[in-house]
């Protein structure tokens, strides 16, 4: 059950909550509070170790993002008023909130299920490009994501051009670019025998109405399935993200709230970047009724999460939700290096690592910054999903994945500003038989086998 | 009290101790424009450190208020004697149907605190809002950001909205936003492609010297 039988007293507070001035909710409410919380709950990042192991903190930084969550509230940009939530509120959902849900259909159903730390359980594993993609290679592109063994569901690429049209956000074409998006994934789980594989979808929908006007259960987004409403930055919402939220439900298929804290921005650093996550794992429980929350801390500069300073969060973050609660969170990872280098294999493998050692679920994986269009591909969400089940299933400590993360940050962390672009998805795949090249897979098996070198045992 | 330490409470962000000195300074009789020479260098500083970020956004912003506060102190002192050298007029703002901001805002503080007026139109701004805006306060800059594909072709549409007008070679173009590119750029015929915060300066007043 999710909490979306407050959804309406939400919704009553979207319009009657405190009245701020937007300018002001950042620099002057979200900020000072946050900074407060850090000291007073003595959060201090530790860059040596991007694994860290403090439990001890872990709880300290579960309680900050509590309380950031209760002082500071949800702003609604539309009017301009602040959605709060008392202590009972969050307890309440935090009772109700299952630990596992099964979702997909038939033989390809899943459940997917709280993690704690150093779980040996695999972690779910949602696989994405996350990235846009030409129309003429959309279907390959889902098809090549649905050949992998370990995916458990999708989240497939997002269109720009629909028919020759450039996809606007809120007219016509995103429509027809939604229903577009949904039916290549779904025809592609079919063709490959597949059908009823759990999805999120559709990133292509910028706007509420082009998620809703996917909601159907025999060519759309099925009920099995999984729909996303974002947040915007930082503890910022908006009619339009309301209206996804309460449609998602109404309707009846799952929702997952998407987040991304800032590494740089208004969170400030690390410490602030862990107890954001946390807090908004807590809002798409409250707010949004989220059956599962998808966070992807980033860097400000960067636009990637697969550096010391954004793994600490990671990995902090996903240790408070395990030991605080029975909450689901996917890990997306945000790589600084394009498809088939060296690099980003071995950012995929660090952010799995960390990851699922710190109980999360995994959502591999956004390549090149998650910038340019073509350039991801599903071998390195393989490589993550293969590292993810193996250091789970080896019963991986935390100490171990550092030493290991450690190593492999030494071989790509300084060229993190100037990473290398690598292929597109054509270069690197026959699109065809959407398949990877000789080349591609070749450096897939030597820098797997280098991590194996490492200490992760892989089951095959 | 001493320039030294203006620049100190401007980077730590002390608006209102920046405020009392910067009027102490002026009663002091140090020159107005030594003054804001030392606080362009200071802004410079705070935001080489702000693009490496060894601080972040919630200091640099303080800072930027801080400094705002030292200029409106200045501000007829320096009319007096000439005026602040303004570097260009920039219409800002996030296109129709895009709620993100913070890239904008970012680089609206980096303008702002390099010699440039900026007008901020905030977000989900009509393209047509941007033109009209941009006649209205005459400016040298229409600048707008997308973060989503989707919106990027609202950016191509401010162009077009020019060109309806008659009026595209009036103003430099410019496109920014995580989705962007100088690809991008180059097919819809905008001027310039900011591709970061911190270069925003450089480019602007580069493209404005060319012309």
């Amino acid at each position: 059950m999710s909490t979306l039988y407050r959804h309406w007293e939400i919704i009553d507070r979207a319009r009657t909550g405190k009245f701020m001035d937007e300018e002001d909710f950042l620099p002057r409410h979200f900020s000072p509070t946050l900074k407060k919380l850090i000291k007073k709950y003595e959060i201090k990042y530790d860059p040596k170790n991007p694994s860290p192991t403090d439990d001890a903190m872990a709880d300290r930084i579960w309680q900050a993002a509590w309380d950031l969550f209760r002082e500071v509230g949800y702003y609604n940009t539309d009017s301009h008023r602040i959605i709060e939530v008392t202590d009972e509120e969050i307890k309440e959902a935090l009772y109700m909130a299952s630990d596992q849900y099964v979702v997909g259909g038939g033989k390809d159903a899943r459940v997917m299920k709280h993690r704690s730390v150093e779980d040996p359980e695999p972690p779910f594993c949602i696989m994405s490009p996350d990235i846009t993609v030409d129309e003429k290679y959309h279907q390959s592109m889902c098809m090549a994501y649905l050949k992998e063994p370990l995916l458990d569901g999708l989240c497939g690429p997002i269109l720009e051009e629909t028919f020759g049209h450039l996809i606007e956000s809120g007219g016509p074409t995103e429509i027809s670019g939604c229903i577009q998006h949904i039916q290549n994934q779904k025809m592609a789980a079919r063709l490959l025998g597949r059908p009823d594989t759990f999805m999120v979808a559709v990133g292509t929908a910028e706007h509420d109405s082009g998620q809703i006007a996917v909601s159907n259960d025999e060519w759309g987004v099925q009920k099995t399935d999984a729909r996303l409403v974002g947040s915007l930055t930082e503890f910022k919402t908006a009619d339009t993200l309301l209206n996804r939220s309460l449609h998602y439900a109404q309707y009846g298929c799952y929702t997952g709230s998407l987040t991304g804290a800032i590494y740089g921005g208004w969170c400030g650093g690390s410490e602030g970047t862990a107890i954001t996550t946390v807090a908004y794992s807590l809002i798409g429980l409250v707010i949004h009724g989220a059956m599962f929350n998808q966070h992807f801390p980033f860097h400000l500069n960067y636009v990637s999460n697969t550096t010391r300073e954004l793994l600490w969060p990671i990995s902090m973050a996903g240790q408070a939700l395990a030991r605080n609660s029975n909450l689901l969170y996917t890990s997306n990872g945000f790589a600084n290096a394009g498809p088939m280098t060296e690099m980003l294999f071995r950012e995929v493998a660090v952010h799995a690592m960390v990851s699922t050692v710190s109980s999360w679920h995994l959502w591999e994986m956004a390549s090149t910054r998650n910038k340019y269009r073509n350039r991801a591909t599903p071998l390195e969400a393989r490589l993550g999903c293969e590292v993810g089940h193996a250091v789970a299933r080896q019963k991986m400590s935390r100490e171990q994945a550092n030493e290991i993360a450690n190593k492999l940050l030494a071989k790509y962390e300084d060229h993190a500003a100037d990473a290398p672009m690598g292929s597109e998805y054509h270069e690197c795949y026959d699109t065809a038989k959407a398949v990877p090249t000789v080349e591609h897979m070749d450096m897939f098996r030597r820098i797997k086998d280098e991590i194996a070198q490492m200490g992760v045992e892989f089951p095959y | 009290m001493s320039l030294e330490k203006l620049s100190e409470l401007v980077e730590a962000g002390e608006a209102e101790e920046t405020k009392m000195l910067t009027e102490q300074l002026l009663r002091d009789g140090t020159d107005p424009l030594e003054m804001i020479e030392t606080l362009t260098k200071t802004m410079a500083h705070v935001g080489e450190l702000f693009a490496r970020l060894d601080i972040f956004l919630p200091e640099i912003m303080l800072s930027g208020e801080a400094l705002t506060e030292a200029v409106n102190v200045l501000a007829p002192y320096l009319e007096a004697s000439g005026g602040r050298e303004i570097k260009g007029k920039v219409i800002l703002g996030v296109v129709k149907g895009d709620l993100h901001e913070i890239g904008k805002n970012i680089v609206k503080l980096i303008l702002e605190t390099n010699g440039f007026i900026v007008k901020d139109l905030g977000y989900n701004v009509d393209s047509l809002d941007f033109v009209k805006e941009a006649e209205a306060m005459g400016a040298d800059f229409i600048a707008s950001s997308s973060l989503m594909t989707t919106t990027m072709p609202r950016q191509l549409e401010i162009i077009e909205i020019l060109k309806s007008k008659g009026i595209r070679d009036k103003y430099k173009v410019v496109i920014g936003g995580a989705p962007t590119s100088q690809l991008w750029a180059d097919k819809i015929g905008a001027d310039l492609f900011c591709y970061d915060a911190k270069s925003a300066p450089e480019l602007f007043t580069a493209i404005l010297a060319d012309n």
